[in-house]
């Protein structure tokens, strides 16, 4: 099932620009951590947080799933296979480890935008909000690091072939030679 | 994906592991366990929004997630 070159290069071009999306969107949403990390008045908090949610339903959500998928894509339709390359299997677990995080994480995040949503918050509701303004940035940090490896490993293709791969080039090595000699 | 490079011909044997692999995969097992002895003992405390919110929260909290 490989494709043709003009489909190959029409399905990377999607893929790296989901991908790569997909990191700009985690540094946007940075951005917005840092500044409601950054200023001490409870409206830009509360605006953070809203609008964080909506960064990660409306924009990171959904890249991530379209890179997973379209990863999925380029490696069945290409030579690299899913399986036969360390740092396409490497990428894969990493890029669907990411999105399982991401897909539980923003249950958290939309918790907090609840909060902040509310009409009156005590001063117990904003020190929550502050306090969980921590957790975003770790699980953006790390999920901002684990993207990078991922596109570090995508665009240096580190050698290594697994058991699998192996087997099935040489499978396809003999089967090239058996031809040759009849 | 590409560029492509081929894997060096080692006859019927199957190749070693690369070392990037094995390193990749220490570094991960280290972090994995990290993680479970800090979720285990509670050190980091507790997951998800109950971690960081107020002791005044814990009815929006106990109704609002799963």
């Amino acid at each position: 099932m490989t494709m043709t070159p003009g489909l190959r290069k029409f399905a990377l071009t999607v893929h790296l620009t989901f991908s790569v999306g997909w990191i700009g969107a985690v540094v946007a949403y940075l951005a917005l951590v840092f500044t409601a990390i950054t200023r001490q008045d409870a409206q830009t908090l509360r605006t953070a947080w809203i609008a964080m949610e909506w960064t990660g339903w409306f924009a990171i959500v959904p890249l991530a799933l379209a890179s997973l998928l379209t990863g999925l894509v380029m490696s069945l339709g290409t030579k690299w296979g899913l399986f036969r390359h360390y740092w396409v299997l490497v990428s894969l677990v990493l890029t669907t480890v990411a999105t399982a995080v991401l897909l539980q994480h923003m249950q958290t995040v939309t918790f907090f935008a609840g909060v902040a949503r509310e009409t009156t918050l005590s001063s117990a509701d904003i020190d929550g909000l502050r306090g969980g303004l921590r957790g975003e940035l770790l699980h953006a940090g790390v999920g901002l690091l684990v993207l990078l490896v991922i596109q570090v490993m995508n665009v240096y293709k580190p050698v290594g072939m697994t058991p699998y791969g192996w087997r099935k080039q040489h499978e396809q090595r003999m089967a090239r030679a058996t031809e040759t000699t009849r | 994906m590409s560029q492509t490079h081929s894997e060096p011909d080692r006859g019927s044997v199957p190749p070693p592991t690369p070392r990037w692999v094995k390193v990749f995969g220490i570094i991960v097992i280290v972090l994995v366990l990290l993680i479970g002895i800090m979720i285990v003992t509670g050190v980091g405390g507790e997951h998800g929004p109950g971690r960081h919110a107020p002791p005044t929260l814990p009815t929006e909290l106990s109704t609002q997630q799963p």
